[in-house]
């Protein structure tokens, strides 16, 4: 019964999305949308295999990622260091704080022209630009969970003599988590975003030079496919949170829905 | 029937010339008390009147502007009106918090111990948000307890609790007290409450003790004893005199 509800859900949810592909479908097969301006699902579905089959689709993805995780460990990792620090020190706020709310209002892409100049087209530029994207996210979600941390809380475990890194890891971090893990889901969407922007500009792999290579061609099929992996990828950067979210707070109601 | 390795534990609380101000505003005066070992003190007030700071000085929390508390040496524990839980930790887990030091694996006994003395036994494994609110009260009441304090301090733990679920704390309380034999200060804004469960109730009245009287009813106290209800009335007379 229950199966069947899920099976119908599932149905439901399908629809519209299949639905539109099908259309696409029957409208690239008539002529009505013509291939230089989109290309059908199949014809994509074709890219993919060919590219996949040639080793490039599965190194420029490797490249992308790879610049994709460096970037957020270390404008993540800093952005949390900074966060703690702000978050647990009177001194450690007045000193960071009101700098970093001014800088975070630049927009860090505007950066562009001047990351080119110091770094050029290296692999440092793009790694920068998606740290400073990545930074103020996690840097101001960490920063406002470990200040939300309910004080009576922190009050209680004092009483019980908890101090230091235990008061620390008992009681502040855990009471955070929920807000770093909101900052980590906002700095993956920047991530994703600064990757796509810094590789179409100035890289010579990775997926999004993938798509600009294929405009000189005029391989609509494979600037589509690009763009469905970085949906793809954002996608399952989303969902790696939301399963961490449901396996370090469980202990939340609001959380512990989810399977 | 209770141990005597619990009895030696407790200690009488000796209060002398207790004053406390916060700035140019003094919240307690001069006040004096002796709580004998093992003894239950119910102290009432108005909100406001001063009960909640005298609390917290007898458990060291903040320190007296003149006078003194002697506990004795003996080990001091508060019960807030807040469960005030961990929620990312277990059940079991937060009453371990209560061991006042990171727990090794020869206190799972122990922890479980208190949570069977406190009716929970089998929801050591439980996160504290699947508890009711009297079930939670009762985690923080073991918490409390699981260190075998010489000395516990309850500031209206009650006090967000429903009337029925209020009674069968009362008695809980009462049971536990009665088995570990630590001394009991009860700070309640129910007089009925501080009736019930005290061995003497002190009336505090704009920092000042007003009325201390002793409530020489056996327990266990029957509810709408005559002599309890008596008691209760001479300190609402004097409660509403102010």
């Amino acid at each position: 019964m229950t199966r069947f509800r899920g099976l119908g859900d599932a149905v439901l949810t399908a629809l519209v999305p299949l639905g539109l592909l099908a259309g696409w479908q029957v409208a690239s097969m008539t002529g009505a949308l013509p291939a230089r301006i989109l290309p059908a699902p199949t014809a994509v579905f074709d890219a993919a295999l060919e590219l996949s089959a040639s080793g490039a689709l599965w190194e420029n993805l490797a490249v992308s990622a790879a610049r994709a995780m460096t970037g957020l460990v270390i404008g993540g990792g800093i952005g949390f260091v900074l966060g703690l620090v702000s978050g647990l020190s009177r001194l450690g706020e007045r000193l960071l704080d009101p700098t970093l709310q001014m800088v975070r209002n630049v927009p860090h892409l505007a950066l562009i022209p001047l990351v080119i100049i110091w770094f050029g087209v290296e692999e440092e530029a793009r790694i920068f630009l998606v740290a400073l994207g990545v930074f103020f996210p996690i840097y101001l979600n960490t920063h406002h969970g470990v200040r939300t941390v309910d004080p009576q809380l922190i009050e209680m475990a004092r009483i019980y003599g908890m101090r230091g890194l235990r008061l620390f890891s008992r009681v502040i971090l855990p009471g955070a988590l929920p807000s770093i893990l909101v900052g980590l889901r906002f700095a993956l969407g920047v991530m994703w975003l600064t990757l796509i922007v810094a590789e179409t500009i100035a890289a010579s792999s990775g997926i999004g030079h993938m798509a600009m290579a294929a405009r000189e061609f005029m391989r609509t099929d494979v600037i589509m496919l690009s763009i469905l992996i970085y949906a793809a990828l954002g996608k399952l950067a989303d969902s790696a949170t939301r399963f961490l979210e449901r396996r370090w707070l469980s202990w939340n109601a609001a959380y512990a829905g989810g399977r | 029937m209770d141990g005597a390795g619990s009895e030696a534990a407790s200690s009488a609380v000796e209060v002398t010339g207790l004053s406390k101000a916060f700035g140019a505003r003094n919240v307690l005066h001069d006040i004096n008390l002796a709580i004998p070992k093992g003894g239950f003190v119910s102290i009432v007030g108005r909100s406001g009147c001063g009960k909640s700071t005298l609390l917290r000085l007898l458990v060291g929390l903040d320190a007296p502007s003149s006078g003194r508390v002697d506990a004795g040496g003996a080990q001091a524990r508060l019960v807030f009106q807040e469960p005030r839980l961990l929620p990312w930790a277990s059940v079991g887990a937060n009453v371990a918090v209560g061991l006042g030091r990171a727990p090794t694996a020869s206190d799972a006994a122990v922890v479980q111990e208190t949570l069977s003395l406190v009716g929970l036994a089998d929801r050591a494994k439980a996160w504290p948000s699947t508890l009711s609110g009297g079930q939670r009260q009762r985690v923080a009441l073991a918490r409390a307890l699981v260190s075998h304090p010489g000395f516990l301090a309850l500031d209206e733990p009650f006090g967000a609790l429903d009337a029925l679920t209020r009674l069968d704390m009362q008695s809980l309380l009462e049971t536990v007290w009665r088995r570990q034999g630590f001394t009991a200060v009860l700070v309640t804004h129910d007089v009925a409450e501080a009736v019930a469960l005290g061995d003497r109730v002190v009336l505090i009245d704009d920092g000042r003790i007003a009325l201390d009287v002793p409530v020489a009813v056996e327990r266990p106290r029957m509810h709408g004893d005559p002599r309890l209800a008596a008691i209760e009335a001479q300190v609402l007379q004097r409660l509403f005199q102010a």
